[in-house]
């Protein structure tokens, strides 16, 4: 059992965002509960902010509009209003309902030179990312308890989502694994992004997790966790900071995931168009 | 002065052009102050995410996402928590942070840097010459002792954890703990008044 008084010094190293990645979920856990350490970290977080601003830099001219351009096509979150769990599976309907009223919609979105090869298998694979939330709505009515969190992460998720699935320059591909199933990528190169589903993936044993790679020459990116979903389905991962010439690996390994593969991955699947 | 039809005018009344007013703007789906919003933060959050990540490109890449993530997410802004350039900053650095830590492991990263010595207060202020933020951290940062400059610096600057930067200034763990927080306080507290 670690001592209060050392999580207390961690206040510094918190703000500093200095903590292993380890350490970081049960550090967040002990500021929930203790309210002067909450506040330490504020103030010191401020104090980080000046160090910052010791170390600006113009930012190159063009990025100006372009980050301009983006917010011009990216729909921004509603605030928090703690509305019940009810209000909340509503919302989630709604957003879900929104996502499938404008999904023909954004299929013809692209140059037109990729739309008869592209809009057929971008619609599926929306109709992969729509069932799934379908199914995860469903879990969030029956567990009542849990719903309020769930319902903020899926939404979360599916903002997310729609500002990849939003971009213009959409391409799928497509692969089975090694161990049987299918891998789809939907990659947005504009965005550097990519939302990644699958399906009839064989359940894995306990303490074992599929993890996603981006894999580039001599490096292999940690890109997320694949989180089952009913009918063989996983819940739809997005996974930034693409690199032209990069794929898409999925290795198995232990529960929580890893810095390294350690094993073989099952899939190697290139992600250019 | 304006004249208000309400005789306790909240802070969102008029145009509030202070950062966190800018915010409130934000969230409400306005282009020109979000505009605002850039034109006053663009520079240190390029700015730091070069300091950690080094390439241009990529920490381009990166600043671009932070700065539409404000755009995304300013509903959630809450000034209670604290101040909105801190907000900011401090997606920009765990988004910096993230980027190092997924794409290169701790080895790799000091096989890498290894060679560079360890920051000392000149490097911040070769970083920007002649600005008053940097004076002044620089100060501040010449009032710590060298063990909690240089643990402040490496954390921060170079965005390693604290076992890295214990294992780098070859210092016990709950030492370099202690270091950080200290340095940081003393850092506060010296800005605070010089502020």
């Amino acid at each position: 059992m670690r001592l209060q008084h050392d999580l207390h010094t961690l206040t510094g190293s918190y703000a500093l965002d200095a903590l292993p990645p380890d350490e970081l979920d049960e550090y967040e856990r002990h500021l929930t509960r203790c309210g002067s350490c909450a506040a330490e970290v504020r103030g010191l977080r401020e104090t980080a902010g000046r160090l910052a601003l010791a170390v600006a830099e113009p930012a190159p001219a063009p990025m100006r509009a372009r980050v301009m351009a983006a917010a011009e096509r990216t729909r921004q979150l509603p605030p928090l209003t703690g509305e019940s769990h009810a209000q909340g599976a509503r919302s989630l309907r709604s957003i879900r309902s929104e996502r499938q009223a404008r999904r023909g919609h954004r299929i013809h979105r692209g140059p037109a030179v990729w739309i008869p090869r592209i809009s057929v298998a971008v619609a599926a694979a929306a109709v992969a990312v729509a069932s799934v939330f379908g199914v995860q709505q469903h879990d969030a009515q029956q567990r009542l308890a849990d719903a309020e969190n769930q319902l903020t992460a899926a939404r979360t998720h599916n903002q997310q989502l729609d500002t990849v699935l939003a971009g213009g320059d959409l391409h799928l591909v497509s692969n089975k694994t090694s161990l049987g199933g299918s891998v789809s990528a939907i990659v947005s190169p504009s965005q550097a992004k990519l939302v990644v589903v699958t399906s009839g993936l064989p359940a894995l044993p306990a303490g074992k997790v599929y993890e996603l790679w981006l894999l580039g020459k001599s490096v292999a990116v940690p890109s997320g966790l694949l989180t089952a979903a009913a009918h063989g389905r996983t819940i739809p991962v997005v996974a930034s900071g693409l690199v032209k010439g990069y794929s898409l690996g999925i290795t198995v390994e232990p529960a929580g995931g890893t810095l390294k593969p350690t094993t073989n991955p099952i899939l190697a699947m290139p992600l250019s168009a | 002065m304006r004249q208000q039809p309400q005789p306790d005018p909240g802070p969102s009344e008029g145009r509030d052009q202070s950062l966190e007013g800018l915010l409130a703007r934000v969230a409400r789906g306005d282009h020109a102050a979000f505009e605002a919003v850039y034109d006053e933060l663009s520079a240190p959050v390029f700015g730091l995410i070069k300091k950690v990540l080094r390439d241009p490109a990529q920490s381009e890449e990166v600043a671009q996402e932070v700065l539409l993530e404000v755009w995304r997410t300013a509903s959630r802004f809450d000034a209670s928590r604290g101040g909105a350039v801190s907000w900011v900053l401090t997606m920009a650095h765990r988004r910096a942070v993230d980027r190092v830590r997924a794409e290169t492991s701790a080895a790799q990263r000091e096989q890498k840097f290894a060679p560079d010595p360890v920051t000392g207060p000149d490097d911040v202020a070769e970083a920007v010459e002649a600005n008053l933020d940097a004076q002044r951290v620089r100060r501040c940062l010449g009032g710590l002792t060298e063990l909690q400059r240089e643990a402040v610096q490496l954390a921060y600057y170079r965005g390693y954890t604290y076992p890295q930067v214990a294992k780098l200034l070859d210092v016990a763990l709950g030492t370099i703990k202690t270091r950080i927080r200290d340095g940081l306080i003393r850092m506060r507290d010296c800005m605070e008044v010089s502020w």
